[in-house]
């Protein structure tokens, strides 16, 4: 995929298990697994929001674009 | 516990099924019924006047053992294939969730439905040949089908299975959207 996602990078970098993140921006286990392994197929952006503001981050920490 | 909350798709859907069932058991007998009225006819030739629902073959069967046979054949064939057609219907209405309503499962028996649908429409048309060869030779008419319906079920059913294979796509979309 073009689009990958830097979320477990960035909850490294804020030493935040998923279980915390979890709990912080109120989505489901099973629904931060699927984009932490780059199945989403889409993001809303009041996830990105959320998860924004949870970790303390802009868009770009978490999105990236590569040309494969 | 959560009460299941009983909508009027779901109404629908169960009536739905029984009359699938209510289908499948009358042409699963209708098969059971000439097959075994054959099978009599064969000690008592005078069973195939009274084949089915007043279906007579008893000319026939004096004209030719093997084209009443093959005219038995087909009866029994397009009877078994319309009462596969409903028990495909009830595993789709058993399997459906309204919840999640577009799964593959549901596209291939519908894939599997248009499969048996267009064979049904063969099977028609090869007996309508049979029947017009028999009036020729024997003068008599022995059922006639409208073969044109299966081809326009198949069609239909392709339509809605093509619709169906979308609605798989966008949901699996929508649930892959965090």
């Amino acid at each position: 995929m073009a689009i990958i996602v830097n979320l477990d990078v960035m909850m490294a970098k804020r030493k935040m298990s998923l279980n915390e993140l979890s709990e912080k921006v109120d989505l489901t286990l099973a629904n931060l697994s699927i984009l932490k392994t780059g199945k989403a197929k889409a993001i809303r952006f009041s996830t990105l929001e959320s998860i924004c503001k949870a970790l303390d981050c802009q868009p770009g920490d978490l999105l990236a674009f590569s040309k494969d | 516990m959560k009460p299941k909350l009983k909508t009027r798709t779901e109404g629908v859907l169960t009536i739905l099924n029984i009359l699938s069932w209510i289908a499948f058991l009358g042409f699963m007998i209708e098969a059971g019924g000439v097959l075994v009225s054959y099978g009599i006819s064969y000690v008592h030739p005078e069973a195939a006047r009274k084949m089915y629902m007043g279906l007579n073959l008893y000319s026939v069967s004096q004209f030719s053992f093997w084209h009443y046979t093959l005219s038995v054949s087909i009866l029994v064939a397009i009877a078994i294939m319309k009462a596969f057609v409903f028990f495909l219907a009830i595993k789709i209405l058993s399997k459906v969730n309204l919840m999640n309503p577009f799964t593959i499962d549901v596209v291939r028996i519908m894939e599997r439905m248009v499969h048996v649908l267009l064979g049904t429409w063969f099977m028609a048309m090869a007996s309508n040949a049979h029947t017009a060869w028999l009036l020729k030779e024997t003068g008599e008419l022995h059922g006639d089908w409208v073969a044109t319906e299966f081809i326009f079920m198949a069609g239909l059913m392709f339509i809605i299975s093509q619709v169906f294979k979308r609605g798989v796509e966008i949901q699996s979309e929508n649930d892959l959207t965090v």
